[in-house]
């Protein structure tokens, strides 16, 4: 998909194109930036580790671990069993670093003009469907991981499925809750594609709108770009852990929620 | 500016009524691809980069806590040792008190009881001066009136050696004794 805007060809790809194959792999511009990024966050957490083993600590450093405290706070505020949270923290905060480098690569100066084989070489993983996509279902796969493993198979399947002659409005709010099941992990992987998307072509236009004078003007729409490049790292990965919270957490028996079902707890939330 | 919009809106429609995953770029194939190299970088980073991190994070939350305890510990003990300090001070400054208040009563009985010494002394010594006194005039009475008579005796004797008895004499005598005494 190409479009112009203003007599100015600006390419408008909603697809990720391809470079080059290796053997009958294609190789996308999506998915080099990607290695990129994933190189980048290597070498930055290899240096943030090697230092921290060695017990030594620079301002960068302090940055990286005051911004992962920061997300193991939030793991642990979201999701009370501290077991699991530490089991669920690896895939977040992986979801949350890789996201936002992803997305920071997207500000990268000269994306769209460096090409090969006439499509740009770089464009950021994040706004490639595929990889929010697959992300989003291991997102999904691991929260009914560990929703099968705090319920077991029946009650995790209670969830969604519950007989309308006994609770009919429970079955209904079931089918509700697994088409939700499927809707949120589609509006968390479009969510993070549009954003970044968005955020590239806004750079484009306003480089090509603002001609010579996006030179100071580009610099703030970039800083806000990273601005915008947090948060959405950050729905991704809180969303990951609520999602997981929201589904291990105990409802005790879907049939009846009143505290007369409950005298013990209803006692305690007095 | 419309016309690239309705452009756009064509494009995408034809492509979404053709094949929608396809036009939005899914590919099965690329998406197992990013989704297993993901799954890889989450296992790498949970096994070699989080433990580490999350180690030093512990352990500084457990420092904290320590330390937070050890502070709370050592106000707790402050406050002890003020309050016995407090005590301690409160106990020196009765203790004080009494000793002071002693040391006066003391002093003042001391003061009291030298002075009265000092006055039963005064009057005691005064009193035999007063004795001594009475006793050296008594003296120096007798002594005088036996000068005196022997001198009175001496002067009626050579005045009037020839016409004087010892009648008369011891009558002289007397009233000069009494007019010596006078």
């Amino acid at each position: 998909m190409i479009t112009t805007v203003a007599s100015t060809e600006i390419p408008v790809h909603l697809a990720s194109q391809k470079l080059f194959s290796i053997g009958d792999f294609g190789v996308t511009n999506s998915l080099l930036t990607g290695a990129i990024s994933l190189l980048l966050l290597l070498a930055v957490f290899g240096y943030v580790v090697s230092m921290v083993k060695h017990g030594r600590y620079n301002r960068f450093v302090g940055l990286v671990q005051w911004a992962f405290e920061g997300m193991l706070s939030q793991i642990d505020s979201v999701i009370p069993d501290k077991k699991l949270a530490r089991k669920v923290a690896p895939l977040a905060l992986t979801i949350f670093f890789y996201m936002l480098f992803s997305y920071w690569m997207s500000v990268l100066p000269g994306l769209e003009s460096i090409t090969i084989n006439g499509a740009s070489a770089l464009r950021s993983i994040a706004a490639d469907l595929n990889f929010t996509f697959a992300v989003a279902i291991i997102v999904m796969v691991m929260v009914q991981f560990y929703a099968f493993r705090a319920h077991g198979a029946i009650g995790n399947a209670k969830r969604y499925l519950r007989n309308p002659f006994k609770d009919f409005v429970g079955a209904f709010e079931g089918i509700l809750e697994l088409i939700g099941e499927f809707s949120r992990y589609a509006a968390l992987s479009l969510r993070m594609f549009g954003n970044c998307f968005a955020g590239e072509i806004l750079l484009l236009i306003i480089a090509v709108l603002t001609s010579y004078l996006s030179v100071a003007l580009l610099p703030a729409f970039m800083a806000f770009e990273l601005f915008i490049g947090f948060i959405q790292a950050y729905v991704f990965f809180i969303l990951t852990v609520i999602f997981t919270g929201l589904a291990v957490e105990s409802h005790g028996s879907h049939d009846d929620h009143s505290p007369a079902a409950h005298p013990k707890k209803a006692t305690q939330h007095e | 500016m419309l016309q690239n919009l309705t452009y756009l809106a064509e494009t995408a429609h034809a492509e979404a009524s053709s094949d929608l995953f396809s036009s939005l770029g899914i590919n099965w194939q690329m998406l197992l691809f990013q989704g297993i190299a993901f799954i890889v970088l989450v296992v790498l980073l949970g096994k070699f980069v989080f433990p580490t991190l999350m180690k030093a994070v512990d352990e500084r939350q457990a420092k904290i806590e320590e330390a937070g305890k050890a502070a709370a510990k050592a106000e707790k003990k402050a406050e002890e040792a003020e309050a016995k300090i407090e005590d301690v001070l409160k106990k020196a400054r009765t203790e004080a008190a009494d000793i002071v208040t002693t040391a006066k009563n003391e002093a003042t009985q001391m003061i009291e009881k030298a002075e009265s010494q000092a006055k039963t002394r005064s009057d005691r010594i005064v009193a035999e001066a007063h004795e001594e006194v009475q006793k050296d005039v008594l003296a120096a009475r007798k002594t005088l009136e036996k000068d005196t008579i022997s001198l009175v005796k001496k002067a009626a004797g050579l005045a009037v050696a020839s016409v004087a008895d010892d009648k008369l004499d011891a009558a002289v005598i007397k009233k000069s004794v009494e007019g010596a005494q006078r």
